[in-house]
């Protein structure tokens, strides 16, 4: 269909110009040049500050805190009274971040042959990787804060062949108030190269303002790039994420991205699929619970043919909570072969909570496999009633029903030890004293 | 054991269950027939706890307790079982681990701690014999993907595992062939006790060969209208339910 011409990835531009007419925050901005000092050229007139009426932004509030005043401050998770390896009895290398400084003290960097890891600060001459027409620092005004100010951040490199041995954790801790914690973490591996990322977020009860993490990959051909990302943020923090993925031929990627507490949460991941024969995997598992709110954005660019991909988020929401998926798949005209799957299902377990998804394919090739589902519904009554006849208590009966429903995301978590420690801090937020898979383990 | 005392109760605002009155003594077990939409399964429904069910007036004593006035898990772990005419599909959930958990809801009830692994497998092992249980319906999800006959033994096999004072086998012969029937009434007959009460509703006297109750009753239009031996369903099976509908209008 020669009408159907893609516009591809400009739509968000295009909307941000329809919107320009608002306010650029140039406030913010120059306070924020003040305190933290201009990093990278990254203009911040060019993209407004998301509003409602923007696409990407519609069910995602940010008028009420986006022009907070921020603060940094300096500190150690030591000083946070916070512990290093919020993993426990997970063998990993680890990067310690404080609200965007690094903790070399609580950081353990691995010394292997063929890896640099280091933060991105004592990286010396090595460039970073740039940002470029695709990148989301082109398109989000927030991305465009982390393109401006942020220093600091993970710097990975892994040569041709290599195999990390063991995990890299990253741990974002946030303290104190007003802060404004920025990382950029830069990732690139050589040709089948393989390695495994935790990113754990925590912030401290009494901490609020703004976290912005952007991680770019680069994945070379044959390499393999697992993440683990887990939010686990207490206070009133404002955490926005922003992961830009570039696959190389035959490469494997997985993000799996478990929010598991925070006030404010969007995730927005972008993997643009470059190389044939490449695999793309995106899984999702979040639990807001009274008054949070989370927003997860996908977006998969198939470029090229004999791909896949394959998508899974699952949202259960509790209370007066908020809930956004958007989960957008391109299949270029070129990407022939391509193989899309897109799921995701919610549960409302409460009257006031709201879930806003979206599902959006665009496919412009005409031998392609796309498929998608999205649901929002409630418990399964009849099941509830069965495992209630059996003596089980209704919230035990519940937290079993929530196991089975995230189970299929948990179980793809990368590392076991995060699997084992999220399903811990998911009871307890939950108060669920049941949580079936303990059953099995000493059974 | 259990007193039911004109009970009355609808669903979606249609009466179903118009003053029904039943005794069951420790040890006995009764059977309930009746034609379709006499409200045999509302009753099942209604004694275990079924929220859609509406009470509308009436009682049910259990063991000197106020039936009514317990949620479903309070009745389950208070020692009544209902053995489900459609067991309900959990995808996601062992059958090993949704067992363990109704079994620690009943020890917590009790004031026990939980069972430990080794005693609960030797108890799987031992009650899934019972029921020819293929060991490896333990550990699939309950339910998924299970034949009709599987379910149901199934079914059996979970009430061999809790223990009930009284349990309610709701239409346990539907979709069972006559295999499976068999296996799921020896379940049944080596868990019959003098202290263990069983309420058998069936449409058929088919399984009444299998299950020989002690009383049997017919169910028309929400009311019991007949009660005798076990005779009455033989007699039932020749005649028909219209004979007992025309006993009524004569």
């Amino acid at each position: 269909m020669d009408n159907a011409k893609p516009q591809l990835m400009d739509r968000p531009k295009a909307e941000a110009k329809h919107a320009a007419s608002e306010t650029s925050g140039a406030a913010l901005v120059s306070a924020l040049d003040e305190l933290l000092g201009v990093q990278a050229d990254v203009a911040l007139d060019a993209v407004p500050v998301p509003h409602r009426r923007v696409e990407r932004w519609k069910y995602t509030p940010v008028a009420a805190w986006w022009k907070d005043v921020l603060a940094s401050e300096v500190q150690t998770v030591a000083a946070a009274g916070c512990e290093a390896n919020p993993v426990p009895g997970l063998d990993a290398y680890r990067l310690v971040f404080v609200n965007g400084t690094f903790d070399a003290a609580a950081s353990d960097l691995p010394v292997h042959t063929g890896v640099m890891c280091m933060p991105v600060s004592q990286r010396g001459d090595a460039p970073l990787q740039s940002a470029d027409a695709f990148s989301p620092e082109e398109s989000d005004w927030f991305a465009g804060l982390n393109g401006r100010y942020s220093q600091e951040g993970l710097y990975l490199r892994v040569a041709q062949g290599v195999e990390l041995d063991r995990p890299i954790l990253i741990h974002h801790h946030t303290c104190g108030a007003g802060v404004f914690n920025v990382l950029r973490h830069d990732i690139a591996l050589g040709l089948n190269a393989s390695v495994k990322i935790v990113q754990w977020s925590t912030a401290a009860a009494e901490a609020d303002g703004a976290v912005n993490v952007l991680t770019r990959a680069d994945v070379g051909e044959g390499a393999r790039l697992h993440i683990d990302k887990v939010q686990d943020e207490e206070g009133t923090v404002r955490h926005i994420a922003f992961e830009d993925i570039r696959q190389g031929k035959a490469s494997q990627v997985e993000v799996h991205t478990i929010t598991v507490r925070g006030a404010w949460v969007r995730n927005d991941l972008a993997f643009r699929i470059n190389g044939q024969g490449a695999h793309a995997e995106l899984n999702g598992a979040f639990l807001p619970g009274e008054g949070e709110f989370v927003d997860n954005h996908t977006t998969v660019d198939h470029r090229v043919p004999h791909c896949t991909s394959s998508e899974n988020y699952k949202g259960i929401l509790y209370g007066k909570s908020t809930g956004v998926f958007n989960g957008k798949v391109f299949v270029r005209p070129d990407a022939q072969q391509t193989n899309a799957y897109q799921q995701n299902a919610n549960i409302l377990a409460s009257d006031m909570a709201s879930m806003n998804a979206k599902p959006e394919l665009e496919i412009y090739a005409d031998d392609v496999k796309c498929s998608h589902g999205c649901t929002v519904g409630q418990f399964d009554s009849d099941a509830l009633f069965y495992a209630r006849s059996r003596g089980v208590g209704l919230e035990a009966a519940k937290a079993m029903l929530v196991h089975a429903f995230i189970g299929d995301v948990l179980k793809g978590l990368a590392v076991t030890e995060v699997r084992l420690e999220v399903e811990h801090r998911l009871a307890e937020k939950h108060g669920w004293d049941v949580w079936s898979d303990h059953l099995n383990d000493d059974a | 054991m259990l007193k039911i005392n004109e009970l009355k109760a609808s669903v979606e605002e249609a009466a179903i269950l118009k003053g029904l009155n039943l005794t069951i003594n420790p040890g006995e077990v009764h059977a309930i027939m009746g034609p379709n939409g006499s409200g045999k399964s509302t009753l099942a429904s209604v004694l275990a706890g079924r929220e859609e069910y509406e009470v509308e007036g009436g009682s049910v004593d259990f063991n000197g307790a106020d039936l009514l006035d317990m949620d479903a898990t309070e009745r389950a772990r208070a020692g009544l079982f209902l053995a489900f005419q459609y067991p309900v599909e959990i995808p996601g959930v062992s059958n090993i681990n949704f067992m363990r958990a109704a079994v620690n809801g009943k020890r917590e009830h009790e004031g026990l701690e939980p069972i430990k692994g080794k005693a609960f497998l030797d108890m799987v092992k031992k009650k899934a014999q019972l029921v020819e249980l293929d060991g490896r319906l333990r550990n699939r999800s309950v339910n998924e993907g299970f034949s009709g006959g599987e379910k149901k033994r199934n079914e059996i096999f979970q009430m061999a595992m809790l223990e009930p004072e009284l349990a309610i086998l709701d239409e346990t012969d539907s979709g069972l062939d006559i295999d499976a029937l068999r296996i799921v009434s020896d379940g049944v007959n080596a868990m019959r006790s003098p202290e263990r009460s069983f309420l058998v509703i069936t449409h058929y006297q088919r399984l009444l060969e299998y299950i020989v109750p002690d009383f049997v009753h017919v169910l028309v239009d929400g009311r019991i209208v007949r009660s005798g031996g076990k005779e009455l369903a033989l007699e039932l099976e020749e005649k028909g339910y219209d004979w007992i509908k025309e006993d009524i209008v004569a």
